[in-house]
C-alpha cells in the first residue's frame, strides 16, 4: 500500500483521468512506470511494409530493428548486422549478422529471418503496400550461413544502407507471421526492439511494454502508452494538463503557448521537411527564367521564418535542409531585392498588375499564412496573386500530377533518409509523377549518374550540381526547412529529439 | 396485422434508402482520387508498375459493379470486409459504433434532463423573469459553435482547474466534457421546443376542461399537457438524434473521441473505399432505424396512432 500511496502522491498534479487510470491499475502494477505520449496520427497498420507514415516511425523505431541503425545524430551504425562489405564490383553486399538476438516471441534472429523479411517485402505481400518500391534495387537476399547474408543487387542503390535503417526494411519474425497470419501481424507485430506491442487499438492508441531480452541495453520505463490525438488543440491541452509527458507534432501556432507553460519544455531540431513553391516552367509568364528569378528576389524568406514560423525553421537555398546529404553550404539564395525584381519583370515584359495564381492544399494552416505573405510581397512588385486551395488528395493526384496548376504551386517534401536524391529526383527528373513541368537533359543526366555509384564524394558533387542548376534556372522558390518540434514535460529526462520524428523512448526516465 | 405490415413497409424503405446511399457513395468516391496514389504519395521511387501492382492487390482493377457487389455482399453477411489500409472493418466498427452511440445517447440524455423541466417551467411562467432568463440563455446557447464551447470547457476544466481529462475515452470521466458540450448545444434548441409545445397544449380546450374538472395542477400538466406535447417533441428528438449521429464529427475531433465521424473523415482523406462505404452505410441504416423507432414510439404515446 505504501508504494501505491507515494506513487499517487507523485502524480497528484496530473489529471483526474490519469490518476484514476493508474489507481485502477495500481494493485497489479504498483511499481511500474508508464510514459504517456501523444502523437497526431494513427499509423493504422503496424506492419513495417504497409506504411510510409511518420506516425509509424515513432512507434516502429521502438519495436523493430533494421540491419543498420541510425539514431538521432543521423550517423549510420551497425544494427542487427555487425558489419557489411561491397563485393563483386558492388553488385553484392555481404552483411554479417549479430548473434544472440531474439524476437519478442522468443524466436531467434538469424539469416533466415533476414531472407524472409526481404522475400516478403519484395513479394506479393509487399506489393499491397507502399514500401516495396523503395527496395526494388535488391534482386534477392541469399543466405550464406546462419549469420551471413548476401544482398544481390538488381542495380546500384547508393541510398540503400540508409534505407535499411528504417520502415520497410525492419526485420520481422518468419515463424510468428506464419503462425498468426498477416492480418494479426498488422495489429500486433513482433520485432527485436526494446519495447513490444502489448495492445493496439485503432484510432485510440498503442501500448508498449519493455522487452526484457533486448540485445542492446534495457528500456528505463516499463511501459509506453502512445495515444493518437489528431486535433492540435486537444493534443496541446493534454500536454499542458499533464495528461501526456511527451507530445510529438507541435504545430507552429501553438509554439508560444507551449513555451510559456512552466511545466513543459519546447524541444526543436531541424527536420527533413522543406516547403517551397514551384513554378510552371512550361507555360505562362513563369516559363521565362527572368520572371521566376524576379519572384524569388521579391519574397523575403527571413521575414516569413521570423514572423510566421516563430523562428522554428531555417531559410534554404535549394529544396533541402542543412542536414541533407547533397546540401551545399556555399550556395546562397537570391537576396531579397524588390527593386531588382521589378527591373527584371519589366525586362521580361510583364506589366504591373499582371494576375498569377498560387495553388496549395487546403489543410495546411501554416502555409496558408505563408502564401498570403508571399502574395503581399509579390503585390509590391506588381504581381497580383490569387491563392487557390484544393482538397489534399485532389491537389496531389490531379492538380499537380496532371499539370493543372497556376504559375506557382506549393510543394512540401522531405524523406526520412535525409538524402537529396529523394527530393531532387521527384522534383527535377523528367516524367516523375509529381513533376509535371521540368524536363531538362542536364538534370536527368546528373540525377541518373548519382544513382549509379556508391561513391559518396561523386554523389555529393552531382547532387550539389543539381541544386546549383535549379538555383541558376530558378526552377522553384525554396522557402524554408521546418523544425521537428516536441513538447516535453519537465518530469521527463533523457529524451533525445529525433529529427525525423522517429522518436525512441528506451532512454527516457520519469522524475 | 397492420403493425407488421407497417414495420415491413418501413424496413423495405430502409433497404432502398441504404442501397441508394451506398451506390451513390461508392460511385462518387471513385471519381475523387486513386487510393494507390494516396498510399504512395510520400514515397519517392514509385513507378507506374508499382501503382498497377497496388491497384491489383486492392482489387481496384475489377469493374465497378463487381466491386460494389462485393461490398453489398460483405454488408449483408455482416462481415464488412477489410479496409484498404487498416485491416478488418468489423474490428474498427466495434470501437467506433459503440463510442458514437454512447456519446450521442449521453448528450441526448443530458439535454432531455435539462430541457424538459426548464421548458415546462418557462411555459408555466410565460413572460415572467425566469422565462426571460431561460429564453436569453437558450439564445446564447444557440449562438455557440460546438467546437468553441468544447475548447472552452477543456481550457477551464482540464487546464486551469485540472478536474476532468481533456480527451480520450478510457475512463467514464472522459465522457463528461464531450457529452456536456453537445448536451448544452442541444438543450438550447430543445428548451424552446418544449416551451412552445407546452404553451400550445396548455391553451387547448381539453386542458381547460381538465382544470375545470378540478384536477390538480400536477396531473393537468404532466398527464394531459405533457403527454400531448410529447408527440411533437419525440418527433423532433428522433430527427435530432439522427442528425446527431452524423454530426458528431467536430466534437469527436476536439475530444479525440474514437467514433464514426472520425473514422469516416479518415476514410475520405485516404480514399479508403471499403471503409468509407461501410461507415456511411451504417450511419444511413442507423438514421433510418431511428426514424422507424420514432414511428413506433408514437403508438406508445398516442393510442389513436396505433389504430391508424
Amino acid at each position: 500500500m505504501t508504494i501505491r500511496q507515494t506513487f499517487l502522491a507523485k502524480t497528484a498534479l496530473r489529471s483526474a483521468l490519469l490518476v484514476s487510470c493508474l489507481a485502477l491499475a495500481a494493485p497489479a502494477f504498483a511499481q511500474d512506470t508508464t510514459l504517456n505520449v501523444a502523437q497526431r496520427q494513427d499509423p493504422q497498420n503496424l506492419d513495417p511494409i504497409d506504411t510510409f507514415r511518420l506516425s509509424w516511425g515513432s512507434i516502429g523505431s521502438n519495436v523493430f530493428d533494421g540491419l543498420v541503425f541510425r539514431g538521432e545524430d543521423l550517423e549510420l551504425q551497425p544494427g542487427l548486422a555487425t558489419g557489411w562489405e561491397f563485393l563483386d564490383d558492388e553488385t553484392r553486399i555481404r552483411f554479417t549478422l549479430r548473434e544472440g538476438v531474439e524476437f519478442h516471441n522468443g524466436e531467434p534472429f538469424n539469416a533466415e529471418a533476414v531472407k524472409y523479411t526481404f522475400d516478403r517485402l519484395l513479394g506479393d505481400e509487399g506489393a499491397k503496400g507502399p514500401q516495396r518500391s523503395n527496395y526494388t534495387s535488391i534482386r534477392e537476399v541469399v543466405v550464406v550461413d546462419p549469420y551471413t547474408v548476401d544482398f544481390m543487387m538488381e542495380r546500384p542503390d547508393p541510398v540503400l544502407i540508409s534505407k535499411l535503417a528504417g520502415y520497410g526494411a525492419m526485420i520481422v519474425p518468419p515463424k510468428y507471421i506464419q503462425e498468426v497470419g498477416e492480418e494479426a501481424f498488422d495489429m500486433k507485430p513482433v520485432g527485436t526492439g526494446p519495447f513490444q506491442v502489448s495492445e493496439y487499438t485503432p484510432t485510440v492508441g498503442v501500448k508498449l511494454e519493455k522487452f526484457d531480452n533486448y540485445w542492446n541495453g534495457e528500456a528505463k520505463v516499463d511501459a509506453v502508452n502512445i495515444r493518437f490525438i489528431p486535433e492540435d488543440a486537444t493534443r496541446i491541452a493534454e500536454l499542458l494538463s499533464g495528461g501526456v509527458d511527451i507530445s510529438l507534432n507541435i504545430p507552429t501556432p501553438s509554439v508560444e503557448t507551449v513555451k510559456q507553460n512552466a511545466n513543459v519544455d519546447l524541444v526543436a531540431v531541424d527536420g527533413p521537411t522543406v516547403d517551397l513553391t514551384r513554378f510552371n516552367t512550361a507555360s505562362g509568364i513563369t516559363a521565362d527564367p527572368r520572371v521566376r528569378k524576379a519572384i524569388t528576389m521579391a519574397v523575403d524568406r527571413n521575414t516569413i521564418v521570423k514572423a510566421l514560423l516563430g523562428g522554428l525553421a531555417s531559410p534554404i537555398s535549394s529544396a533541402q535542409g542543412a542536414k541533407s546529404f547533397g546540401n551545399d553550404p556555399a550556395l546562397e539564395a537570391y537576396a531579397y531585392d524588390p527593386e531588382a525584381a521589378k527591373a527584371l519583370l519589366a525586362e521580361a515584359g510583364v506589366a504591373p498588375g499582371t494576375e498569377i495564381t498560387l495553388d496549395m492544399p487546403n489543410n495546411d494552416e501554416t502555409f496558408r499564412e505563408v502564401a498570403q505573405v508571399i502574395a503581399a510581397f509579390l503585390g509590391q512588385v506588381g504581381l497580383n496573386v490569387n491563392i487557390r486551395t484544393h482538397e489534399r488528395g485532389v491537389y496531389f493526384n490531379d492538380i499537380i500530377e496532371n499539370g493543372k496548376t497556376g504559375e506557382m504551386y506549393y510543394y512540401g517534401w522531405g524523406g526520412w533518409t535525409f538524402d537529396f536524391d529523394n527530393t531532387a529526383y521527384i522534383l527535377y527528373h523528367t516524367g516523375e509523377r509529381f513533376n509535371p513541368y521540368v524536363s531538362d537533359a542536364k538534370l536527368d543526366e546528373l540525377l541518373d549518374a548519382q544513382r549509379q555509384t556508391y561513391d559518396r564524394d561523386v554523389r555529393e558533387a552531382a547532387l550539389q550540381a543539381v541544386a546549383r542548376y535549379a538555383h541558376e534556372q530558378a526552377l522553384d522558390l525554396p522557402l524554408y526547412n521546418k523544425a521537428t518540434i516536441y513538447g516535453v514535460s519537465k518530469n521527463v529526462e533523457g529524451f533525445d529529439p529525433a529529427p525525423d520524428d522517429r522518436a525512441r523512448y528506451m532512454n527516457v526516465t520519469l522524475k | 396485422m397492420p403493425v407488421f405490415r407497417f414495420i415491413l413497409q418501413r424496413v423495405f424503405q430502409a433497404v432502398l434508402v441504404t442501397l441508394a446511399v451506398t451506390l451513390f457513395v461508392a460511385f462518387t468516391v471513385r471519381l475523387t482520387g486513386d487510393p494507390a496514389v494516396m498510399l504512395t504519395a510520400e514515397s519517392s521511387s514509385v513507378t507506374e508498375d508499382d501503382l498497377v501492382r497496388i491497384r491489383e492487390a486492392l482489387g481496384l482493377n475489377q469493374p465497378f459493379y463487381a466491386q460494389y457487389f462485393d461490398f453489398i455482399k460483405s454488408l449483408v453477411t455482416f462481415d464488412l470486409g477489410n479496409s484498404f489500409f487498416r485491416g478488418s472493418i468489423r474490428d474498427l466498427m466495434a470501437i467506433a459504433l459503440p463510442s458514437t452511440l454512447l456519446l450521442a445517447v449521453a448528450s441526448m440524455g443530458i439535454s432531455i434532463l435539462i430541457s424538459i423541466p426548464l421548458g415546462i417551467h418557462a411555459a408555466l411562467h410565460k413572460g415572467g423573469i425566469s422565462d426571460q432568463i431561460i429564453r436569453v440563455l437558450s439564445l446564447v446557447g444557440l449562438s455557440f459553435p460546438n467546437f468553441w464551447l468544447g475548447i472552452m470547457f477543456v481550457l477551464l476544466l482540464s487546464i486551469a482547474f485540472p478536474i476532468l481529462p481533456a480527451s480520450g475515452f478510457e475512463t467514464w470521466t472522459a465522457l463528461i466534457l464531450p457529452a456536456l458540450t453537445i448536451g448544452i448545444i442541444l438543450t438550447a434548441t430543445n428548451v424552446r421546443l418544449v416551451r412552445t409545445q407546452m404553451l400550445e397544449t396548455l391553451s387547448q380546450q381539453y386542458v381547460m376542461v381538465a382544470r375545470a374538472k378540478g384536477l390538480n395542477e400536477r396531473s393537468v400538466i404532466y398527464k394531459h399537457a405533457l403527454r400531448n406535447a410529447a408527440i411533437a417533441i419525440v418527433t423532433f428528438l428522433g430527427l435530432q438524434f439522427g442528425n446527431l449521429i452524423g454530426g458528431l464529427v467536430v466534437v469527436e475531433l476536439v475530444f479525440n473521441w474514437p467514433g464514426m465521424g472520425t473514422l469516416s473523415i479518415e476514410a475520405i482523406a485516404q480514399r479508403d473505399y471499403p471503409l468509407l462505404q461501410a461507415t456511411v452505410s451504417i450511419l444511413a441504416i442507423m438514421i433510418v432505424a431511428v426514424n422507424l423507432a420514432v414511428d413506433l414510439v408514437y403508438g406508445l404515446i398516442d393510442p389513436r396512432i396505433r389504430v391508424a
